[in-house]
């Protein structure tokens, strides 16, 4: 389980990580005034502080009101249900970058549908198919933008 | 009378057949996105925008546009029906809608909600027809200084009148403004803050963060709350819609001031969310039947509707004549703008009449097109929710992703995309502010050229924004704004005694 104060703690804690990487990246580029007005690092510079300073008032707001900040984040039951929505989303950006988008959808909608929605796995394969080909005429046909695609298009020779 | 000529001349813009067909297709997918959870407004214009880029910028504007109202409209109906706010501007109309429809008035709440969001959309507009050609022309003194007050003063109404931790506001807004910093330096030329890193030479785009935090991030939220649509089945025929429309102007009072606070919290960056919960308040506030209030109150489901639509419509004014999105579906479509070559602000009244006339002639179509088409196929749009999650929820996933995708044809932006998603759901769950980071995102380049342009022709000195009237009131109104949380809890700790101090 956890609390809100611990994900309030945590998430003003990685803003604050990317206000720093905001000042650090702008520092390569001169923060001052260069020949041309002020320097390209100068407003990301600036930005960065604000994010930074911020970041810390919101972990000072945290820490003061720690008391009406016990509520439960994220209990167990959420979690499962979170983590079983996210976990195939997190193997689907892989699958598409290595597989393209088509296979990846139709894979992806094959496995959420057999393994939680408790369909048969041929009504699934088969709805996962017809989604990647659906896809495949708006796209590519109708509107002509090309998604990424993998082997199995270029063994079938489509581009 | 001027801007009445402009009009009619837009108006042979957009009644084309073409145009109309595209108007009927926008508020379609404009309702289905609406309908469907985890896709929205903002992210709807966000995904169909690429496939918009070889398109003509009028044709193009009026398709989003017109998705934009069906959204709206869309978000409507889940709130009666379900329960469910399909938008964020909608939750207030759960609170009697819902209510309505389990008493059986199904059909007559959601009339009443497409009725009243119809008229809020038409005061926006005839503000927008009076008003944009004025303010646009009173925009044409504006050089840089003026500018980045207008900006600072959109970003510091955010903080002032957020309601929520300003803190927290400011971190929104200053994420948006380092992703949009990230890659090519628009004044120098230059890269920076790659870290090294090929794939961000091109920068961060808008789009991909608006997919993420609002549609993946949303759908997070979503299925972690476990969804259940509990839903009312309902069928609007002719003889309810006629039958509500008589009971209409028993409502004016609620249908005007509503407008009004729509207009206002639409023009300014209230946005629409705020416009609708305020219009809720203020009459249940003022009502004589307070306590029928959250019970089915039909005044309840006029109120934040109209508000919500005034808004939503009238958030254009302010992104079509200065250049500054009063909410964050009218900053992405600003950003689409900027794609095609156009350059929102008082210059493209000049340059693009025919586009900016169209525009607001399609707004006015686009709506009556909206009620027209929302009255007749609701039952249909509805039916889509009875679709089980383990369907719709991977295919929505899977639009958001192949949107990222169309966006440059970057793999890379799979991944930002799946970033944005995480940080959108804790940001969501943690209460910060979304919109001012996307309007941060989307005016980040335009705010920093404008305050170094300002600097430059200053040498330097922060004085250029107090040297006449128009940029020091703008700039002093920003920072009474931006410092306006810290006031009022000093006033409060001056005006009372310090007992008080003690029990709080």
């Amino acid at each position: 389980m956890i609390s809100r104060f611990q994900a309030e703690i945590a998430t003003a804690l990685m803003t604050a990580g990317l206000g720093l990487t905001a000042v650090a990246g702008a520092l390569e580029f001169g923060v001052g005034w260069g020949d041309a007005g002020p320097d390209a690092g100068a407003f990301p510079f600036y930005i960065g502080l604000l994010i930074i300073a911020a970041s810390i008032g919101t972990l000072f707001q945290a820490a003061t009101g720690r008391q009406a900040l016990q509520s439960v984040f994220l209990d167990r039951e959420q979690a499962k249900r979170l983590g079983a929505f996210f976990i195939p989303i997190l193997f689907f950006v892989p699958t598409a970058l290595l597989l393209g988008l088509y296979v990846a959808t139709a894979l992806y909608l094959t496995f959420v549908m057999w393994m939680q929605g408790g369909y048969r796995l041929i009504v699934s394969a088969a709805s996962g198919l017809a989604a990647a080909v659906i896809f495949y005429i708006v796209l590519e046909i109708a509107f002509q933008v090309p998604l990424l695609k993998g082997p199995l298009e270029a063994a079938l020779g489509i581009y | 009378m001027e801007n009445f000529a402009s009009l009619l001349h837009g108006f042979g813009v957009a009644l084309t057949t073409y145009h109309v067909a595209l108007m009927v297709v926008g508020v379609l997918l404009g309702i289905l996105v609406g309908v469907l959870p985890g896709l929205g407004a903002p992210n709807g214009v966000s995904l169909l925008l690429p496939l918009t880029f070889t398109m003509d910028p009028v044709s193009a504007i009026i398709l989003l546009t017109s998705m934009y109202w069906g959204a709206l409209f869309g978000g409507s109906t889940t709130s009666i029906l379900f329960n469910i706010p399909g938008e964020p501007s909608s939750v207030a109309t759960t609170f009697d809608g819902y209510p309505m429809a389990k008493q059986g008035n199904a059909a007559e709440a959601l009339t009443l909600a497409f009725l009243s969001a119809g008229f809020g959309a038409l005061v926006g507009v005839i503000l927008i027809t009076v008003l944009s050609g004025w303010v646009a022309k009173f925009a044409l003194r504006f050089s840089s200084p003026e500018y980045f007050a207008v900006y600072f003063l959109a970003f510091a109404s955010f903080v002032g009148l957020g309601g929520t931790s300003p803190f927290k506001t400011v971190v929104s807004m200053g994420l948006g403004f380092a992703f949009a910093a990230v890659g090519m330096d628009t004044v120098s030329g230059g890269l920076r803050l790659t870290f090294g890193l090929n794939e961000l030479l091109s920068g961060i785009s808008f789009l991909i963060a608006v997919i993420g935090l609002f549609g993946i991030g949303e759908l997070m939220l979503t299925m972690e709350e476990g969804l259940r649509f509990d839903g009312i089945r309902a069928r609007v025929r002719l003889r309810d819609v006629v039958r509500t429309i008589g009971t209409m102007p028993r409502y004016w009072v609620a249908l005007l001031r509503s407008s009004v606070i729509g207009c206002w919290m639409g023009i300014t960056p209230g946005g629409p969310t705020a416009a609708s919960f305020m219009s809720y308040g203020l009459a249940k506030r003022l009502s004589r039947r307070k306590e029928a209030f959250g019970k089915g109150e039909p005044e309840g489901v006029v109120a934040p509707e109209t508000a919500d639509h005034a808004a939503g419509s009238s958030a254009i004014l302010p992104m079509l004549a200065l250049g500054v999105p009063g909410s964050a579906t009218a900053a992405v479509m600003m950003g689409g703008l900027m794609i095609w070559g156009l350059n929102p602000g008082p210059m493209l009244f000049i340059e693009r009449p025919d586009f900016v006339w169209g525009l607001i002639a399609s707004m006015y179509l686009g709506n009556m097109v909206a009620v027209l088409v929302v009255l007749t196929t609701i039952p249909l749009f509805a039916s889509i929710l009875r679709i089980p999650f383990a369907i719709i929820g991977p295919i929505i996933v899977i639009v958001c992703f192949i949107g990222a995708y169309t966006v440059a044809g970057r793999s890379f932006d799979l991944w930002l995309a799946l970033a944005f998603g995480l940080a959108g759901y804790l940001f969501k769950k943690l209460d910060y502010p979304i919109a001012p980071l996307v309007l941060a995102m989307v005016l980040g380049d335009k705010a920093e050229d404008a305050f170094r342009q300002s600097m430059i022709m200053s040498k330097g000195s922060l004085s250029i924004f107090w040297s006449n009237g128009l940029v020091a009131t703008l700039i002093s109104l920003g920072l009474v704004l931006a410092f306006w949380p810290l006031l009022s809890m000093v006033l409060a700790r001056l005006t009372r005694p310090k007992t008080t101090s003690a029990t709080a």
